[in-house]
């Protein structure tokens, strides 16, 4: 399964999307999940675009602009899930992430939270596979 | 090009989810927006950029860009010149390390000290590329 | 002609929906026959970041101008929210409880916050500020608040 974060430069919540993504890769399910840059995407990389359409994809965007879920979605990709930080903040609001070149400890206990997210979504799909 | 007032660069740097390097480059990027030539420069928003965002496409246009690669393939690079224009100035973070017989590059999530100190050394080199433009503005 | 009076600041543009007024803590009234409906301005989005939460008080509620109308939440950011004017407070925009972000992508059209029956039009309307007043007062904030905006 792909994971592909927003990693939005500007705000904290895209960091976020992008740590979320690396605790999900390289530690929660790290068996069953990969992730790619969404750039190749655009530029059109044959292999980035091969494997978003061989396998489920699951977004993680940072704000409610969505720029992982449209482009993964202009590129073919086969679309199963869609994160938002912002929603996860809502169930979150006691953080305040204030770090965005950095993740302050709220920044990443909401990544965590986001990874959380992430994995049950994973199990969900490999459990209707 | 729009008349703009004010003298800016817009920075414009890969996501680099998969490589150390790609980390480097966003670190590097937010270190010269945060610190080094925060007057001086607006970072444009990648994800964004591409997904067709108006504000990132338009000032990219109108101002010079300086792109940030972490590697060969130029992700930043290629946006820019398709969807705005040729950017003033670009480096790729491979072609630096190169250079500088850096010490093996950490982890792509938690950048260590020596992994933090390239990326100092590539901020300095993005401000420096940043200089450069300004040095030039017609 | 364009309904805005419009500014770039960096890469964002802003903009003042002319027709509408103002108060000094950037929320905007457009009076609509004897109702007036409440926003926020663009540039109190741009600077808030992403909106999570709008509490607002309840319909049927009195407001008093100057005081509590409710507040915004992001993540960066809690705005107390006052009220332009005083008077009854008819309706809140219900829309934004499921999609606040609504705010952001539309302040002066569908992230509206509430309508309001004033009860002194006249005098409260006196003391706002027209778009090209706000305009230039919007003009100063950005001078002094540089690197609060963020991206849409």
């Amino acid at each position: 399964m792909i994971i592909i974060p927003c990693s939005g430069i500007g705000k904290a919540f895209g960091s976020i999307s992008r740590d979320a993504t690396y605790e999900v890769t390289e530690n929660l399910r790290k068996e069953t999940t990969q992730t790619l840059c969404l750039a190749l995407l655009v530029s059109g990389d044959e292999e980035s675009l091969r494997l978003v359409r061989d396998n489920k994809c699951i977004t993680v965007d940072g704000c409610p602009l969505q720029c992982a879920e449209k482009n993964v979605k202009l590129a073919g990709g086969d679309l199963a899930g869609s994160i938002r930080v912002v929603d996860v903040y809502k169930e979150n609001r006691h953080l305040k992430p204030r770090g965005v070149t950095f993740l302050d400890r709220d920044g990443q206990q909401m990544a965590f939270a986001v990874a959380g997210k992430i994995a049950n979504k994973v199990d969900d799909l490999l459990r209707e596979q | 090009m729009t008349e703009r007032p004010e003298k800016k660069v817009g920075i414009i740097s890969c996501s680099g989810e998969e490589c150390v390097e790609g980390t480097i480059s966003r670190v590097a990027t937010r270190l010269v927006l945060g610190k080094l030539r925060p007057n001086e420069t607006v970072t444009i928003c990648l994800p964004l950029f591409l997904a067709g965002g108006r504000e990132e496409r338009e000032f990219a246009r109108d101002y010079p860009t300086v792109t940030v690669d972490g590697c060969d393939k130029m992700c930043a690079k290629v946006a820019t010149e398709r969807y705005s224009g040729k950017p003033a100035s670009s480096l790729v973070v491979t072609d630096l390390t190169k250079g500088w017989q850096c010490p093996k590059l950490g982890s792509r999530r938690k950048l260590n000290d020596e992994t933090l100190t390239v990326t100092r050394k590539v901020s300095d080199r993005i401000a420096e590329e940043v200089d450069e433009v300004l040095r030039h503005w017609v | 002609m364009s309904e805005y009076l419009q500014t770039t600041f960096d890469k964002f543009e802003l903009r003042v929906r002319k027709g509408f007024y103002y108060t000094k803590d950037d929320l905007w009234v457009s009076v609509e026959n004897s109702k007036a409906r409440v926003g926020v301005s663009d540039y109190l989005q741009k600077t808030s970041g992403d909106v999570a939460f709008i509490e607002v008080a309840k319909p049927g509620s009195t407001v008093e101008k100057g005081k509590d109308l409710g507040t915004m939440e992001s993540a960066k950011t809690t705005v107390p929210l006052l009220s332009p004017l005083s008077g009854t407070l008819d309706e809140a925009n219900s829309k934004l409880t499921g999609s606040p972000e609504l705010v952001n992508s539309d302040p002066y059209g569908e992230g509206w916050l509430v309508i309001l029956t004033p009860r002194n039009l006249e005098d409260d309307r006196s003391s706002l500020l027209s778009a090209d007043d706000y305009f230039k007062l919007m003009l100063e904030k950005l001078q002094s608040e540089r690197g609060k905006l963020e991206s849409r």
